[in-house]
């Protein structure tokens, strides 16, 4: 078969074919065709003759060979054939009849036919009805499918950026985990060098001490604290007479201070004692700052606190990066001493205790958190609130703290079993508070200051003001309060009388710059310093009312707190973009 | 392809235009009329002359009836060689219808073979199948069949049914495309006169140099008288089918086309008619 199509491909090839094929055509015509209805009519034929013969035989078999007899059989014949005749018409007529009966039937077809072809008719006009209808079904369904695919592929696309973007929030997670895990080595081995420094300071004291004790009798008396506290408190007693005198000769001071570290290395953070050792404050003329002595960048972000320990010598910054650093103030510069941490979040608020040993601090983590100062990790942390804490003050004693939160609570803490003992409702946001002997004083967002027994825990007064208060401040006798407000304006608030006669405090270009900026009494009484959102300290004389002085230029953005040493000697301003300013009169 | 597949049509459904008439020796009642059909060329006398038989038999005496045979001009016709073989054989020139004188009586034992029943053609059908397929694929394909493959062959052939034959026939004509053909072409020539009944020898469908064989390298060996020399009369016709085939078609594509459902290819090789 192959060869032949292979063959049949060549035109000269199909010559021999085609010839075979016309050639049995016309062998067909010839021996076929001609002869096929010739035959079958003769066969036709002959079938009939031969039906006739078969007839023909039957009836002449009837037919007499006698003569004789010939008329009376062709008479019974006759009637035979007759009778024949009558019974081949009867059958015509029942034939007839029934030919009448099939076509009635007939008829009843045709109308049966005609209703079923209307019927089809319709049906067909049904079909094609559906058969629009799907197509139009066919074609939304290809649109519908078009738009599904389209979406499918952007389902698609969709999916493959959300994994790329899981794939990059791993690898952010990982880093975040390695960044943390290197803070970690790094706080662990700060801490370590800190201990062991620490013990090493120890080790040379006491062997100072065991110096001491035995070269001279009359220091022996710090081998044995307790017995120095009588001593010590008679002492301090005297030194009280001298400070209402108001002296402010160096050696004085130095004289305190020394009492101080001796005191300091009796390491009880907190004890009856202590308490009674409390240095109220030392009351000197404060001197009006006029120019920067330094300008450092001291946090990684913004600061919003900054406080002077009662001694003076040190200084405490606490921002948004989560942690306090603690500045020694010598000779008109800051230095770096030390770093407390612990908070979870930005510092809202930093407090010394009266000894200048502790540091407390309120914390937007909802937390409050104290600190020894010269151990980085927190000694306790106060959490209770429910939002973040912005004020942070030791009460009266020493063991009790207060603080004031954006939860619309003011909480008392007992530090020895470090729990919340009083819980003070307020109906709005606390953004200051500030203690007195037996009252705490809070500044509210409603535009009202309220006065408060500690013991009773109830509200005795409700001071207006005239915005937002910001801050407040009271002063080192306990007999002024300052408060900022967000209408640019500071109040002096005379405690003792509760009366609503009291002094405002504005000037050109002051703005407050935040709902926390914080506005301080000097240590005297006489001034009060506050930053402006313009980057100036401007400072008010209290006795005139008028603006003392104004310090520009050395900030860049909105002032955040200021704080003045308690010496009087130095004020350092702190503001939201890490730079802190200390300033003197020098 | 087409014209292939209507060449074994025509082949299959080739017929001749016969007329039967009674011997006029046979003893009959009454005057026996001629009967006249049209005899399929592939098949064979005994298999497609019930009706003649009946025919006859209606104007004979029962006792009177032995073996029917048939006779055309003097010449008893083998039953056993397809019909159309028979006709071109001996009555390719002659006026049609064929005329066939039927014989109910002195059986020529000599020349005929007894076929009494279809069973038999049967058999002898069977057989030439079985040779031919010897002779093609060393009876591979004819071996690999089922019994019931082997009676759709004949039930085809029996009942005419073309379709039915062929379905099976057509793997009795494959053949590997790399040998380029069957192994041996089974074929018979037949000649008017001879002693011998015809000739059938091994034959190549490929030359050893790889050419295709064609009807005139056959017959240059087989017969080499009936292919006219140059300038010289033409003194045979080579028929088959009833029709005279170019000497160069192929000899494989004669043999897969023009072969008689026993599957070999008949030649006749007449004289060329005087007039």
């Amino acid at each position: 078969m192959t060869d032949s199509e292979e063959r049949g491909g060549a035109g000269s090839a199909e010559t021999w074919k085609r010839h075979i094929v016309r050639q049995l055509q016309n062998r067909d015509r010839n021996q076929h065709t001609k002869f096929q209805d010739l035959i079958r009519f003769y066969t036709q034929l002959l079938e009939k003759t031969s039906l006739a013969k078969g007839i023909l035989s039957c009836s002449t078999r009837h037919t007499p060979s006698d003569n004789g007899s010939s008329i009376s059989a062709l008479l019974h014949q006759n009637n035979q054939l007759r009778k024949t005749t009558g019974e081949l018409a009867y059958k015509v007529v029942e034939m007839q009849q029934q030919i009448k009966i099939k076509e009635s039937f007939l008829d009843e077809q045709h109308a049966r036919l005609l209703e079923e072809e209307c019927r089809l008719a319709v049906a067909l006009h049904a079909h094609q009805e559906l058969q629009e209808r799907v197509d139009r079904v066919k074609v939304e369904n290809r649109a519908l499918k078009l738009e599904y695919d389209t979406l499918l592929e952007q389902q698609r696309q969709e999916e493959r950026r959300l994994r790329e973007e899981n794939d990059r929030g791993v690898h952010l997670v990982e880093d975040m985990i390695h960044l943390k895990q290197q803070a970690a080595v790094r706080m662990n081995s700060r801490n370590e060098r800190r201990s062991r420094a620490r013990a090493m300071n120890l080790t040379t004291a006491r062997s100072k001490v065991a110096i001491d004790s035995s070269s001279s009798a009359p220091t022996s008396r710090s081998t044995s604290p307790k017995s120095e506290d009588q001593d010590d408190c008679s002492d301090r007693r005297h030194t009280r007479l001298f400070r209402s005198a108001s002296v402010t000769s160096p050696r004085f001071l130095s004289s305190i201070k020394q009492l101080f570290d001796r005191k300091r290395r009796g390491r009880s953070v907190c004890s009856l004692e202590e308490d009674l050792m409390c240095p109220v404050g030392v009351c000197v003329s404060a001197r009006v700052p006029a120019r920067a002595l330094q300008v450092l960048e001291a946090h990684e972000q913004g600061i919003n606190a900054v406080k002077f320990s009662t001694s003076s010598d040190l200084l405490a910054t606490g921002g948004t990066d989560r942690v306090i650093k603690l500045w020694e103030v010598r000779a008109g510069s800051l230095t770096h001493k030390g770093t407390l941490d612990g908070s979870t979040e930005g510092i809202t608020c930093i407090e010394f205790d009266p000894t200048g040993l502790r540091v407390l601090a309120a914390s937007y983590d909802k937390s409050a958190l104290l600190w020894r100062r010269d151990d980085p990790i927190p000694k306790l942390t106060l959490t209770g609130h429910s939002r973040k804490v912005t004020a942070a003050r030791f009460s009266g004693s020493l063991h009790q703290v207060v603080t004031g939160s954006a939860d619309r609570t003011i909480r008392l803490w007992d530090l020895h079993r470090a729990a919340c003992v009083q819980l003070l409702r307020v109906t709005s946001y606390c953004s200051d508070l500030v203690c007195s002997e037996n009252c705490i004083v809070s500044g509210h967002y409603d535009c009202k200051i309220r006065v408060w027994d500690a013991r009773a825990a109830s509200c005795v007064q409700e001071l207006p003001a005239q915005g937002k208060v910001t801050s407040l401040d009271i002063s080192a006798d306990h007999r002024q309060l300052l408060s900022c407000c967000r209408d640019d304006c500071l109040q002096l608030v005379d405690l003792r009388r509760w009366s609503n006669d009291r002094m405002c405090f504005r000037a050109d270009g002051f703005k407050c710059g935040s709902d926390s900026t914080k506005a301080v009494i000097s240590p005297d009484g006489c001034f009060l310093a506050a930053g402006s959102a313009d980057g100036a300290v401007y400072i008010w004389n209290v006795s005139t009312g008028n603006l003392e002085s104004h310090l520009p230029d050395k900030h860049s953005s909105s002032i955040s707190a200021v704080s003045w040493s308690l010496s009087g000697e130095y004020v350092v301003s702190v503001d939201k973009s890490k730079w802190a300013v200390l300033w003197s009169d020098i | 392809m087409a014209d292939d597949k209507d060449v074994l049509r025509d082949v299959w459904f080739g017929r001749i235009p016969t007329c039967f008439t009674l011997n006029q020796d046979e003893t009959t009642e009454r005057e026996a009329e001629p009967y006249y059909l049209l005899l399929p060329r592939v098949s064979y006398l005994t298999l497609v002359t019930d009706k003649v038989k009946k025919h006859f038999l209606k104007v004979m005496k029962p006792e009177d009836v032995g073996e029917m045979w048939f006779e055309y001009e003097g010449t008893p016709l083998k039953w056993h060689y397809p019909i159309g073989v028979l006709f071109d054989l001996h009555a390719s020139n002659t006026v049609l219808p064929w005329t066939i004188t039927v014989h109910f009586k002195n059986f020529p034992d000599r020349d005929l073979l007894h076929c009494p029943s279809n069973s038999v053609i049967e058999a002898h059908f069977m057989s030439s199948i079985k040779e031919a397929d010897a002779l093609k694929h060393k009876s591979q394909v004819i071996n690999d069949m089922q019994k019931k493959d082997h009676k759709q062959l004949w039930m085809g052939l029996q009942n005419d049914k073309f379709d039915q034959f062929w379905a099976m026939n057509r793997k009795l004509m494959e053949y590997s495309t790399e040998d380029g053909g069957f192994r041996y072409i089974p074929f018979r020539i037949y000649q008017t006169m001879s002693d011998r009944p015809f000739i059938q020898k091994l034959f190549r469908p490929v030359s050893p140099e790889g050419n295709a064989h064609t009807l005139s390298d056959l017959l240059k060996e087989m017969y080499p008288a009936a292919i006219p020399n140059e300038g010289e009369q033409k003194r045979y016709q080579v028929v088959i089918h009833g029709i005279e085939p170019l000497l160069e078609t192929p000899l494989q594509w004669l043999s897969e086309h023009l072969s008689h459902p026993d599957n070999f290819l008949h030649i006749c090789i007449i004289p060329t008619p005087s007039d």
